[in-house]
């Protein structure tokens, strides 16, 4: 518990350093393209206009998910998806990646896969933002339901540092646990409902167990502020505790293990 | 004087395996596998407020692994080292990255040491300026020589403000007028107090700069004291060791391993 709340003091304290970082990040990884950040929304854009293609025009047709059109409903889910993915997965590597860069300084280690977490939480904000555009145009105008959005926005970016603070611990120890997350992400994407939701014709009792699975939640939170137009976090209280609790258990699990670790990082790198 | 640093019997012990499943044996069932290496073993003494010390001997002896210690980078496996007051490494090359520019990595090592945005508005003129870098300061670090990298490196290390320092090899760097502006920054920490650690191989440097010497020989402390006295100790066994033949350096070398190696259960 006291790492716990060690953690959560040192996140607060270095907020500066960690928006300042994210930025020289995204310079870094996008200084050869001409079109730099861009291609941080360019790249989920281009994806969610194949998934359009595949499975909105050519496999689903016309067809409506309570009265919205699929291609529409897929758009919003999917970009917590892109986010979440590619946070948890460059956020896992980025204490066994940045190590060496900060080891000679007193840096505050859990501060490495939150600052490459914001930066990926840039491109996102940026990728909402277009489309919400798109949203505007088809006539999904902007409604009170925004201030939700900002919740679940603030949601998934907690969400994905708590599992990357256990994810970029325990990989710096088995190098192995890297390949593990990729493939459970990878698994976690089709039992979400991103591309396709079904669940409707499951019985009660896996309906009820799949809503445990936290994407489930993000994904229709995302989906009620934008085009649904309900409180979804408040209608669904049971989930919105659930989640929490959830999160807030992996976070102490993922603080003490960093720092039961974190003076021996040197002896496993 | 007060005493700064204390190191207490200090041991740093490496695990070493021959193989991935030597590693993994070990992980499972701690101690059944791999074997021993002590990096250093069983250091103990006291260093002054004021004191520039230096660490020599030859290389693998364990200077960088007790520098590291000292800085807090490293912990020892076993001992203690209470360090009165902050601690900081002059670490060169860390936390530079080449795709920015010069200006940019001012400020991203800044920001990795820890720097408020006040401070670092306020150092990066004095960086700029100690760096002598010029307009090439604009310009990605990845263009760089590797001394004005390293003369970067320097300025933005210099810049922290720690009671213990330590040094790792850093005032080689640059060409000899660059050096001789690094040693005179150093020298204006020693005259303000500051505890040094110094490791270099550059003895007449050590020599000049240090007022105590600490003999590290295959991770031990062969001798500690003021720098006349052990650094004429030293230079003595130089020129004994270079005297030997190969071979003989080899078998002491090779005594000097064995000490330090044990646990691997007589595999050869």
């Amino acid at each position: 518990m006291k790492a716990f709340i060690n953690i959560i003091k040192e996140q607060i304290s270095s907020f500066y350093m960690v928006q300042r970082l994210a930025k020289f990040q995204l310079k870094i990884d996008n200084q050869n393209n001409y079109l730099g950040f861009i291609w941080e929304v360019l790249n989920p854009a281009i994806q969610m206009a194949m998934y359009w293609v595949v499975f909105g025009v050519g496999l689903r047709g016309k067809s409506e998910l309570d009265g919205v059109p699929y291609v529409y409903w897929m758009l919003a889910g999917i970009s917590m998806w892109f986010f979440i993915n590619k946070a948890i997965l460059n956020g896992s590597k980025a204490i066994y990646q940045k190590y060496s860069m900060v080891a000679k300084m007193n840096f505050p280690l859990s501060v490495l896969p939150s600052y490459i977490i914001t930066g990926k939480f840039y491109g996102h904000l940026a990728l909402v933002g277009g489309i919400m555009v798109v949203f505007w145009i088809k006539g999904y105008a902007p409604s009170i339901y925004y201030i939700q959005l900002i919740y679940f926005l603030a949601m998934s970016y907690i969400f994905a540092f708590s599992i990357t603070l256990l994810t970029s611990t325990l990989t710096v120890v088995v190098r192995d646990v890297q390949m593990l997350i990729q493939s459970v992400l990878q698994g976690m994407f089709f039992l979400s409902p991103i591309l396709w939701d079904r669940s409707g014709n499951f019985p009660e009792w896996l309906q009820s167990l799949l809503a445990l699975n936290p994407f489930y939640y993000l994904a229709n939170g995302y989906r009620a502020s934008l085009l649904y137009n309900n409180w979804y976090a408040i209608e669904n209280w049971q989930l919105t505790l659930y989640n929490w609790g959830l999160i807030l258990v992996i976070l102490i699990i993922g603080s003490s293990a960093h720092y039961k670790f974190r003076n021996r990082f040197s002896d496993f790198i | 004087m007060a005493e700064s640093v204390i190191i207490k019997n200090v041991s740093k012990k490496y695990r070493m395996y021959r193989s991935k499943k030597e590693q993994i044996g070990d992980l499972l069932f701690p101690g059944k596998m791999g074997s021993d290496f002590n990096a250093i073993d069983g250091i103990s003494f006291a260093v002054e407020e004021g004191d520039v010390v230096g660490l020599v001997g030859i290389n693998g002896s364990g200077k960088s692994t007790l520098s590291n210690m000292i800085g807090g980078i490293i912990p020892p496996s076993s001992g203690e080292i209470i360090a009165k007051g902050e601690v900081n490494v002059i670490a060169i090359n860390a936390g530079l990255n080449n795709q920015l520019t010069g200006i940019e990595n001012i400020e991203f090592k800044c920001l990795l040491m820890g720097y408020s945005k006040e401070k670092i508005d306020e150092v990066t003129p004095q960086i700029v300026e100690f760096s002598e870098l010029g307009d090439f300061i604009y310009q990605p670090v990845k263009k760089y020589s590797s001394g004005m990298k390293s003369k970067l490196g320097f300025a933005i290390s210099v810049t922290a403000d720690p009671d213990i320092i330590v040094i790792d090899e850093a005032l080689s760097v640059g060409d000899q007028t660059f050096a001789d502006k690094s040693l005179a920054k150093m020298n204006e920490y020693k005259k303000r107090g500051k505890t040094i650690f110094f490791v270099s191989h550059n003895l007449r440097q050590v020599t000049s700069f240090c007022n105590k010497i600490a003999w590290i020989e295959g991770g031990q402390l062969r001798e500690f004291g003021p720098t006349n006295v052990v650094m004429k100790n030293y230079n003595d066994f130089i020129k004994q060791y270079n005297k030997l033949s190969y071979e003989d350096q080899k078998a002491f070398q090779k005594k000097l391993a064995d000490r330090r190696k044990y646990g691997s259960k007589k595999k050869k």
